[in-house]
Parts: C-alpha cells; sequence; structure tokens
C-alpha cells in the first residue's frame, strides 16, 4: 500500500537542490530547514507518532504553490497541508517527510464576502476567530457558525473535513456548507469547483454562491485530508445572525436517557444546535481536571441554541422547547431545563466561554494530550454506545468525557468520547490508546464513523468496509495523485 | 477574609460560587464570621448539601450530615434561578410553598441566612459580566 514510506524521498533530487528551489519560488525568508522551525510541525495533541518534515514553507499565493505542486510531482516529494495544527487526528503529521505548506501566516485572507447570496470567500489560513471578529465589525448581520474548538482553528480544515459547529442541528456537516473550492490537482493545474466555475481566468468574487447542479466535484477533495489536491480558497455559507439568541441547558439524569432527549428536541426544528456531554466534562470546564461523578448528580449536560427574528417567533420556539421536555418528563425521563446563561452564572462563569467564541475550552486545551473517538453515529444506537464506552472509560479507570451533536434535525448524531493525557508522562500515552483503540471498535461494530481519521484507525476501518468502495477509492486517489505527493499516509495511501 | 471550601459536585461548585463572589467584602465577612451554624441546602431533584458555617470557614458535606442542623431551605431549581434573578421574592416563594424552610421560628438564624446567601445570589446574578472570558486567561 504505502509507497513514499519505504524509500528515499530524495533519491531523484538532493536535499540541497530542493532547497534552493524552494527559497527560488517563495523566497528565503519563507522558508525554512532548520531544525527548531521544523520540530513544532511534528507533532500535535494526539499520540499519534511523531515525524519531522524537511522543510516548511509559508505560500503567500497560488502561483506559488502551483510551480510547488509542479515541482514536487516530477521529483516525488511529499506536501503536506497545514493550517493551525490542532485537528485531532495527526492529519499533519509529515510522517514521510517532505514539505510542509503552512497557510496560517500568509495565505490567510478573507477574501470577499458576499452580503447578498451570503457566503464567505477565504482562503485556507483563516481562523474561526478571524471571521467571527470581521462578520462582528463589518456584517453584523451574518453570522458563520463556530466549532467546540478553539478560536484559532482554521475555517477550511473544518468544513473540508465535514466538521460540525453550533448550528449543526439546522444545517448538518460543515461538508454542505461548502459552495465552491479551488484546489491544484498533481499536474499544477487549478480547477474552480461549484458555481464559480465559469470562465478561464479568476472567477468574480461574486459566483461562488452554489456547489450544484453540476457533476459534484467537490466530493474528490472533502474529507481527502489533502490527499488529492491543494486547496487554495474556499466559499463558505453564512447565515443570517437574528437579533435574539438564547441557549437552554437540559440536566438530564440517567446514563442512556440524554440520547432520547436530544433525538425528540432535534426532530423539533426549532433548534439551531444541540450538544451534549457527561457531566464529569462540565466540571472539567470549571478548572477540575480529575473530576468524579457523585451519587444523586445528573448524568449529562445538553445545551440547545435557539435563534429568533422576534420575540413573539422566540416565545413560540421556547413553548415547543418547554412542551418537548414536558413530553419527555412524562414518558419516565428526568430533564430539568433552564436558561443556560442564568445557570452558569450562578454555577460558574468559565462555563460561558463552552456556549461561544471567544472561548478558551478549558476541558480541551488543559493538558499538553488530547485525542478521541470521533465519528458520525447512527443515532439510534446512541444509548448503546453511551452505555458501552463509559463502562470502557470506567474499566481504564480514566475519567468519562462524551461530548455529542445532533445533526440537521436529528437525521444523524456526532459520538465522541475524548481523552485528555499528560503527553510527557511515561506510559500514558499508551495507557490512552488502549482505550480509544477499544472505544473504535465498539463504536465501529455499532455503525460509527469516524472522521479525521488517524492511519492506524483507518487500517482498522479497511477491514471492514466493502471491497467495492475500497478499490473506488484507491482508483481515485492513483487518478488524482498518481505519484502519492500529496499527504501520502493518510488513510494508508 | 472567610476560606470557601472548593466545590466538587454541581451544587457545591455552585455555592463556592456564589459565596465567593463576596468574600473580600468587609460585611459578608462580618456576617459570616463566628456564626457558626449549619444550613441543609436541598435543591429537588438533586441531593441535600450540609453548609457549615465554622469561624472563619466555610464548609460543604453532601452526605453524613450532622444531627444538629439550624436551617433547613428546600427549593427546586427553577425557584433558585427565580430568586436570585429577582422574578420571585422569598416572601411569595415560602407563601406559594416553592421555598420550603424548617426553622421558620429561628427567625435571626433564617433572616442572617438570607443576607448571607440570598443577598450575594442575588449579586451574582445580576453582574453583568461581560468578560467572562477573562477567567481563564491564566489557563491560556
Amino acid at each position: 500500500m504505502t509507497e513514499t514510506k519505504d524509500r528515499n524521498i530524495y533519491e531523484k533530487i538532493k536535499k540541497g537542490a530542493v532547497f534552493k528551489k524552494l527559497v527560488e519560488i517563495f523566497g528565503e525568508k519563507n522558508v525554512t530547514n532548520k531544525s527548531g522551525d521544523l520540530y513544532p510541525y511534528s507533532y500535535d495533541m494526539t499520540e499519534c507518532e511523531p515525524h519531522m518534515p524537511d522543510f516548511i514553507v509559508l505560500p503567500e499565493n497560488t502561483a506559488q504553490l502551483i510551480e510547488l505542486v509542479k515541482f514536487c510531482n516530477s521529483y516525488l516529494i511529499p506536501i503536506v497541508p497545514y493550517i493551525s495544527g490542532n485537528n485531532v487526528g495527526g492529519l499533519t503529521i509529515p510522517e514521510n517527510g517532505g514539505i510542509l505548506v503552512d497557510f496560517s501566516k500568509k495565505m490567510n485572507k478573507i477574501l470577499h464576502i458576499d452580503d447578498n447570496m451570503m457566503y464567505a470567500l477565504i482562503e485556507p489560513g483563516v481562523t474561526f476567530g478571524q471571521l467571527k471578529k470581521f462578520l462582528d465589525e463589518n456584517y453584523p448581520h451574518l453570522r458563520y457558525s463556530y466549532p467546540y474548538a478553539p478560536p484559532y482553528s482554521g475555517v477550511v480544515g473544518n468544513v473540508i473535513l465535514s466538521g460540525m459547529n453550533n448550528l449543526s442541528c439546522k444545517i448538518g456537516s460543515m461538508g454542505d456548507s461548502i459552495n465552491g473550492l479551488e484546489v491544484i490537482t498533481a499536474d499544477g493545474e487549478i480547477a474552480r469547483i461549484g458555481s464559480c466555475f465559469y470562465g478561464k481566468d479568476e472567477a468574480k468574487p461574486d459566483s461562488w454562491w452554489c456547489r450544484y447542479p453540476m457533476p459534484d466535484l467537490m466530493g474528490v477533495f472533502i474529507n481527502w485530508q489533502g490527499m488529492t489536491g491543494l486547496v487554495t480558497k474556499c466559499a463558505v455559507q453564512l447565515w443570517p445572525n437574528p437579533p435574539i439568541k438564547k441557549t437552554y441547558l437540559a440536566i438530564v439524569f440517567g446514563l442512556t436517557d440524554v440520547a432520547p432527549v436530544m433525538r425528540e428536541v432535534g426532530r423539533t426544528e426549532i433548534i439551531d444546535d444541540i450538544s451534549a456531554v457527561s457531566i464529569e466534562v462540565v466540571k472539567m470546564t470549571v478548572d477540575i481536571p480529575v473530576p468524579k461523578k457523585f451519587p444523586g448528580e445528573p448524568d449529562f449536560a445538553a445545551l440547545f441554541s435557539i435563534s429568533a427574528k422576534t420575540k413573539n417567533q422566540f416565545n413560540a420556539k421556547k413553548e415547543i422547547l418547554s412542551n418537548e421536555i414536558e413530553n419527555l418528563n412524562k414518558q419516565g425521563k428526568n430533564v430539568i431545563l433552564v436558561d443556560a446563561d442564568e445557570f452558569v452564572k450562578l454555577f460558574n462563569l468559565r462555563v460561558r466561554c463552552y456556549i461561544d467564541l471567544p472561548s478558551v475550552l478549558l476541558s480541551l486545551v488543559e493538558y499538553s494530550g488530547l485525542t478521541w473517538f470521533g465519528s458520525y453515529a447512527p443515532s439510534h444506537k446512541l444509548e448503546e454506545l453511551i452505555e458501552k464506552v463509559d463502562k470502557l472509560f470506567y474499566k481504564h479507570n480514566i475519567t468519562p468525557f462524551i461530548y455529542m451533536k445532533m445533526m440537521k434535525s436529528g437525521h444523524y448524531a456526532i459520538f465522541r468520547p475524548i481523552m485528555r493525557f499528560n503527553k510527557f508522562k511515561e506510559g500514558e500515552e499508551e495507557r490512552y490508546h488502549k482505550l480509544l483503540e477499544e472505544i473504535s471498535d465498539v463504536c465501529v461494530d455499532l455503525g460509527c464513523i469516524p472522521y479525521k481519521t488517524p492511519a492506524w484507525m483507518t487500517e482498522k476501518m479497511r477491514k471492514k468496509i466493502n471491497p467495492g468502495w475500497i478499490n473506488l477509492f484507491e482508483k481515485i486517489k492513483k487518478c488524482m495523485d498518481p505519484n502519492n505527493i500529496f499527504n501520502p499516509g493518510r488513510w494508508n495511501t | 477574609m472567610i476560606s470557601i471550601q472548593k466545590g466538587e459536585d454541581l451544587i457545591t461548585i455552585s455555592l463556592q460560587n456564589i459565596l465567593s463572589y463576596r468574600k473580600n467584602d468587609e460585611d459578608f465577612i462580618n456576617l459570616v464570621l463566628n456564626w457558626n451554624k449549619k444550613v441543609l441546602i436541598e435543591l429537588e431533584g438533586f441531593y441535600p448539601v450540609e453548609v457549615i458555617f465554622n469561624r472563619d470557614e466555610i464548609r460543604f458535606k453532601i452526605n453524613n450530615f450532622d444531627k444538629k442542623i439550624n436551617l433547613k431551605v428546600k427549593m427546586d431549581i427553577i425557584t433558585f434561578l427565580d430568586l436570585a434573578f429577582g422574578r420571585l421574592s422569598p416572601v411569595k416563594a415560602v407563601l406559594k410553598h416553592k421555598l420550603k424552610i424548617k426553622g421558620l421560628l429561628k427567625i435571626g438564624t433564617l433572616l442572617k441566612f438570607m443576607k448571607i446567601f440570598l443577598k450575594t445570589m442575588k449579586m451574582v446574578a445580576s453582574d453583568p459580566n461581560n468578560k467572562y472570558y477573562e477567567l481563564n486567561k491564566e489557563t491560556r
């Protein structure tokens, strides 16, 4: 399977000559091969094995990248795209070395906001914090959606890897919210996908308004983890920013009862976002690193975000939500619904950071290590997933951290057990990885599909996926990247 | 200076958060210092918590309660929030049986508890805290 890993990638050209070429393309200031500069790019938060890149380049424009791709394709040198490096899957660890392209420093411009058709055309380095600030200051009537991640996470990385955000109960996977892409393919050609596909030259800024109805080539790039080309522009949908926004907190007693609560509330079609976490996570948020659950405490906390244009619309939505919770309680569930803003003021304001950007998610950033089994999940299996995964956490004496979302009005769910650990304590990575492997086995058996998958996980998945899919996948990869230069190693390529 | 035990469960985390709001306030210190009372607070649906005021300390217990409790207060979480955010007065809450108090006759204890707890809770609730995200600054 692996083509690049087992060979010396500089057999066709010497490293010194590569450096010289990179300097020629990007300029001396934007290229480095110093180990001190390379080191931070060699690892991420996960337990995935670190590997040094050979060079870092900071591109400023597409022309430079076209030249880079042509050069790398001729000499079979790996290219690894990088934005902020805080994906949780080892996706930008250059496991075959090569050239790491850091978009975050210079290709981070918001190129166009289309007020009329509500989209943002951006370069790959744009972060959530940056986009939010820009919209708040210049287009306060528009909003983007934000993930359960630090504000310095990249927008394009999130959409292109089908992340989920705080409008996911309404719009589903963020992959669906891409209007258009500009990509460089292995032969160095620029392709524009989506309604921006007309014309030989640059697309007009107002032409990135839709993805359909031509053959949907977006799928050749979405979720491919940079294995099929380099994305250089991306148009993402924006949404009206209604004046009334409120978040409600459901405190749920009973380990698995949060599942029907999420499903039923999701189906009401009035909620922007539903996310739920184990009660231990609420405590992690308030500076209790290793929390315990006490008898009588609830098992999960779920947040429901509502937005409305008018007070009447808000009241109607609130009524529907309250009625749904009342029905669930009549059916024997034990759910308390409160205004989240009010509750967190009295409970601990740090939880407020969870609800919207700007946020510092203590539960995600306070340890040096973070890893997860992030997956799309069949929502009718959530009860079983929660029960089995909770047991596994206790079996390994590790604090349960389950994060879930209901997607697109309940069509599917997100199930994400998360682990924080000390990367620098001997044996910790192995200990947490063992739990992660067991969780992966259980969840994949129940039909979960992991996203942002590290290579060890895709290796497991390949044994379960139908052979026709694998063959088609291999054919497309071979067709798109015959020399396996784009982020080699991902999905065991 | 009053020392307040760190909460570890949902209720004691909240109580710690509320009581800490005024821990450097002279009036609050004077109220709490050497009060030496035990108050049992129960949020319906959750579990009771014993709040122990002892000299310059406030501690919590969620089991093995002391036999001699000076005041027992019981309400649901909605009433708790309504009281904090001023939608309900304590008197009305008692009259509507939303706030149940055992020890009503110990009027001095009750009034002092109101001053210590309810007043502080209302202060926490009315603080806009616009810079809430600054709380995690040191952990960045």
